[in-house]
């Protein structure tokens, strides 16, 4: 107990710092709210581009698309608030030889390099994004409870794991080929299947990018929660799944960091 | 004029040299964006499930578009040059080009080149890899006329793409971080130029005032030419009439910003 509170001192520290941070480079940070926005709104546009000339795609209707790929944005406003600078730049320190700066910082260096920035523009969009779902729960006629809210709730934590997982995955290759400059963008093409609805997916499709890799989960088991109720199968599976997920991306970022050598001056 | 052409030339073989080191990053980079096409297949193959023809047009001249647009922005794409040049600003690079009877526009324009002669061959690999898997799905017209005002519009958009990225880089003589503004607009770009879905589907009126914006000659034009989304040769006539200005617009704008920016930048050092 006394060690998880330790944590929450050193990530509230580092939460603080960047605030701090934002709040002096405010045009910066105003350009970047922008960005995201129009990032979101042209994942929206699409989609109401689509049902103009359609009704359902793979059976869902056109608010429902938009309450999964708004609960698919949250889940990436969340990433990109709580995690992805970190975490992309730790790409580059491992290359650069920065990296020794967290090896020395009182806390596992995982937890320590993963979390050290946060960006608030993210945070704020991702209020953006909890309004895209609750418009279009709103014009699905849908009454959520408290229980199916918590549960909705859990299960996009669950898919802020699996994400997590997946960005530490994509970057740690650099502990072993440091020259492999750009795989961090190997994981928006991933991303991007959590856009669209699992019915959609079929043979080999299926197996690969429902069952295998979990993005197309991560965002089709909250909504679905939302728009159907619980199903226990589908819950049980993606907490499986997260915990599988996140043990492996420790395993590998450890086996990475063994083979780290630093940079010599 | 020669000695002019061959000062190019050295920049442009230069730039293959430093290219071709990447070319592992670029193959990358482009078997990542099949992925891409993979969700467009499904995204695209569930809507058409419920509907026969999508704005009158069938699947299989929907996936082509996609295709057709990716290696577009492979063969002709600014990926980073607005980057690199707000870079060369920053860091005061340029000042070497000051000094040199080098104009700096020709000069980026030549590594540009070499870097999309780089890029455009290493996309054909995995198109052609995929080949027998999506020929089943691939629509492609084969008129003369497409061929005739197709290129042209690829080598203007060319210069468009180059252009807008220019200009952006230029920004840095101002500010001292453009990132920000270059992913705003690329979003912009990525809608209006048809990269998220083919602009024809945009409401009537929409897609109208798009054709006269620059972004329509960027990426879309071209390609529509290419997979028969764009089949009457007098709207295309037209159409690279209008992209022929919008290239002397940029052009002009790129020049106005790099000589007002000079006005305001300061080279320190021996």
């Amino acid at each position: 107990m006394g060690s998880l509170g330790h944590y929450a001192r050193i990530w509230l520290t580092s939460a603080r710092y960047s605030i701090v941070r934002t709040l002096m480079f405010r045009g910066d940070f105003f350009v970047w709210t922008l960005v995201e926005l129009f990032w979101m709104t042209v994942n929206l546009l699409m989609i109401s581009v689509i049902y103009r000339h359609t009704d359902t795609v793979a059976g869902w209707s056109k608010y429902e698309m938009m309450l999964l790929v708004g609960t698919s944005l949250l889940i990436q406003r969340f990433l990109m608030g709580f995690f992805w600078s970190s975490i992309f730049e730790m790409g580059r320190n491992i290359r650069s030889g920065n990296f020794d700066f967290f090896l020395a910082q009182p806390g596992n260096v995982m937890f320590m390099a993963t979390t050290r920035k946060l960006d608030p523009d993210g945070l704020i969009n991702s209020f953006v994004a909890m309004g895209v779902v609750a418009y279009s729960a709103r014009q699905l006629g849908l009454h959520p409870g408290a229980a199916d809210l918590a549960l909705y709730a859990l299960l996009v934590a669950c898919g802020v794991i699996i994400h997590y997982s997946m960005l530490v995955l994509c970057i740690a290759p650099a502990f072993w080929i440091t020259s492999a400059q750009g795989i961090e963008g190997s994981y928006f093409t991933f991303s991007e299947f959590s856009r669209l609805p699992r019915q959609a997916f079929k043979g080999l499709a299926n197996v690969a990018f429902v069952w295998i890799l979990p993005v197309v989960l991560v965002s089709n088991a909250p909504a679905s929660t939302l728009l159907h109720g619980f199903d226990v199968r589908l819950i049980g599976w993606l907490l499986a799944v997260t915990a599988f997920w996140f043990t492996l991306a420790i395993v590998v970022f450890h086996r990475g960091l063994r083979r780290y050598t630093s940079a010599s001056s | 004029m020669l000695a002019t052409l061959n000062k190019y030339r050295a920049a442009f073989s230069v730039g293959l040299q430093s290219n071709l080191v990447y070319r592992v990053n670029f193959a990358v980079r482009g078997f990542f964006s099949f992925f891409h096409l993979i969700v467009v297949f499904i995204l695209w193959s569930s809507a058409y499930a419920g509907s026969p023809a999508i704005g009158g047009f069938s699947f299989g001249q929907t996936f082509t578009y996609f295709v057709a647009l990716l290696v577009a922005q492979f063969m002709i794409g600014a990926f980073n040059e607005d980057y690199q040049i707000s870079e060369e600003i920053r860091n005061g690079l340029i000042n070497q080009f000051l000094l040199k009877p080098v104009n700096y526009f020709a000069y980026r324009f030549s590594i540009y080149l070499s870097a999309r002669l780089v890029t455009g061959l290493l996309i054909l690999l995995p198109v052609v890899a995929t080949c027998p898997l999506m020929k089943d799905h691939l629509v492609l017209p084969l008129d003369l006329w497409r061929l005739a005002l197709g290129l042209p519009a690829l080598a203007m958009s060319a210069l468009i793409q180059f252009g807008i990225a220019y200009c952006f880089g230029m920004m840095s003589f101002w500010f001292l971080e453009i990132q920000g503004l270059v992913i705003l607009s690329m979003a912009i770009e990525s809608v209006l130029g048809g990269q998220i879905f083919p602009l024809d589907l945009l409401p009537d009126w929409l897609f109208r005032l798009s054709q006269y914006l620059p972004y329509y000659y960027q990426m879309y034009f071209p390609v529509a030419i290419f997979t028969g989304r764009l089949n009457d040769p007098a709207a295309a006539l037209a159409g690279l009439g209008l992209q022929a200005c919008w290239v002397v617009i940029i052009l002009a704008a790129g020049q106005l910003l790099w000589r007002r920016g000079l006005r305001l930048h300061t080279a320190v050092g021996g």
